[in-house]
């Protein structure tokens, strides 16, 4: 087929050749960046009560919630390509590339998820950043075992949980009464965005850095313990439990 | 003669000692009057049994239960001059116990009550081990203090290095398979893990070396835990990639 080409080629002005040339780089690079960069989506119906569990190798997941009822699956895949299989198991979405991808190496795969308000999201990566946003359930859990920032916004949940190594932790949601909530970072910068109208027991710690910063929460109620390296107490009556612990960064409260 | 006169006279009359004409008034009335007549009757029938010189067959009011009783009483005689055989005790039945069989008992008892009591002891004063791994000598009950000291519960500290003993042989596992697996894994990768745990290292090497200087430091205590359990963590995850 190529050869025909530059036959044709042979044949024709030097204006038509260069053009000609120049279509046919571009369908070779085009090709080339289509091997290099795959994409992958889907889309799901969503029950009342849907359940999205993510495990990935490394990427960056972001999962925004919608007004649909139903969650729409998209990725794009740096080579080598890793294969994706969700599996949609009685209202729970489960993705794991870890397990479709045993023993192999894959490169990174960055996925974007949209679900319905109302859902249950937990997601986990090796490596890279994590991003939620628009959620009003009982459970968001983000979890990250080595690198990676961790972003949490306009979480209404009762149980939130997020947990990197390295990285910073933002949370900008709503404490719910009798919630839990817990975040815990090795090295980075934790900072609670919550409304000051919140009510919760704290334990913040800071051990390497002793830098926890209230803010407009600072109150006789919250009592700084072992030689300023934690904060104990409680806020506006304590319906809800808050664990904040920061290895060697510094921990932020701010008012929504 | 009246009845009550006649009855006040009955004795008298009957022991013939009553002057003739009060004799003969009685008799006259008794003669007239039954009732009178049969209370002289019976007195005089009871002073007959007594005043009799022969034995009198006396009937018992129950001769029937008076026989039997005589007559186990006989064979109760006739059966201890047979000669005795030995009789076995009845098993269960015999709580009879010599004063070496009583004593070992009493140890018995002893001996479990107090080893319940220590297991009791042992369960309802050590706190779930996330808690006692953080916990220090300030903080232990008067109770707890005195059994760590007889050797009956850990201390905080001999907690604290059991726990971390068992931390390190779950890591050592984890990092044999992380060694096995680490050649496969791209630069990137190789990177990241490497920036995690010298980091998590380092948290190590600082709340040990807090430690070391002051082992009733809680928070370190909690703190080196929560970074060992990271730190296997990090190995766990990795080990599968």
């Amino acid at each position: 087929m190529i050869v025909r080409v530059f036959r044709q080629v042979g044949r024709l002005r030097p204006a038509k050749t260069t053009t000609l040339l120049a279509v046919v780089f571009l369908l070779f690079a085009s090709a080339v960046a289509a091997n290099a960069q795959k994409r992958f989506s889907r889309t799901y119906p969503a029950g009342q009560d849907v359940r999205l569990q993510l495990m990935n190798k490394t990427g960056t997941v972001t999962v925004e919630g919608w007004n649909r009822q139903e969650v729409a699956i998209s990725a794009s895949m740096e080579a080598p390509a890793a294969t994706i299989a969700p599996q949609n198991l009685s209202d729970t979405i489960v993705i794991n590339l870890l397990k479709d991808n045993q023993g192999r190496e894959t490169g990174n795969v960055n996925f974007v998820i949209r679900v319905p308000y109302n859902s249950k999201v937990d997601i986990e990566t090796r490596i890279g950043n994590l991003q939620v946003s628009n959620v009003r359930s009982s459970l968001v859990r983000a979890h990250i075992s080595s690198e990676g920032d961790i972003i949490l916004t306009n979480i209404y949940a009762k149980a939130v949980s997020a947990e990197n190594g390295i990285g910073d932790i933002f949370f900008d949601g709503e404490i719910q009464e009798g919630g839990g909530y817990r975040f815990a970072s090795m090295k980075g910068t934790i900072s609670l965005r919550i409304p000051f109208t919140s009510s919760f027991k704290l334990v913040a710690t800071a051990p390497s850095s002793r830098n926890i910063a209230l803010g407009a929460f600072d109150n006789a109620n919250l009592n700084r313990v072992s030689d300023g390296r934690r904060v104990i107490g409680s806020f506006n009556g304590g319906a809800a439990t808050v664990t904040v612990t920061n290895q060697r960064g510094g921990i932020g409260f701010y008012s929504r | 003669m009246n009845c009550e006169e006649c009855k006040g006279l009955i004795s008298v009359f009957i022991d013939n000692e009553l002057a003739e004409p009060e004799a003969e008034q009685v008799s006259t009335h008794l003669s007239v009057c039954a009732e009178c007549a049969a209370v002289c009757e019976d007195l005089s029938s009871i002073l007959c049994s007594f005043d009799a010189d022969e034995p009198i067959d006396a009937v018992p009011p129950n001769s029937q239960a008076l026989w039997c009783r005589i007559n186990n009483v006989i064979e109760g005689e006739i059966r201890s001059s047979e000669p005795q055989q030995p009789v076995e005790p009845e098993r269960g039945r015999s709580w009879q116990l010599s004063f070496f069989q009583l004593s070992a008992a009493v140890l018995c008892v002893a001996v479990i009550s107090s080893l319940l009591t220590i297991v009791a002891v042992r369960n309802y004063t050590q706190p779930p081990v996330d808690d006692f791994t953080t916990r220090s000598a300030s903080t232990q009950t008067t109770i707890e203090k005195l059994l760590s000291r007889v050797g009956l519960i850990e201390t905080p500290v001999e907690s604290r290095m059991a726990r971390l003993k068992e931390q390190q042989a779950a890591i050592d596992y984890w990092n044999s398979r992380v060694n096995a697996r680490r050649a496969q894994w791209n630069r990137s990768t190789r990177e990241a893990f490497d920036k995690n745990l010298s980091v998590i290292e380092e948290s190590v090497q600082d709340y040990t070396k807090i430690l070391q200087q002051d082992p009733d430091d809680e928070l370190s205590g909690e703190m080196l835990d929560a970074v060992m359990t990271e730190k296997m963590n990090l190995l766990r995850d990795f080990a599968d990639l």
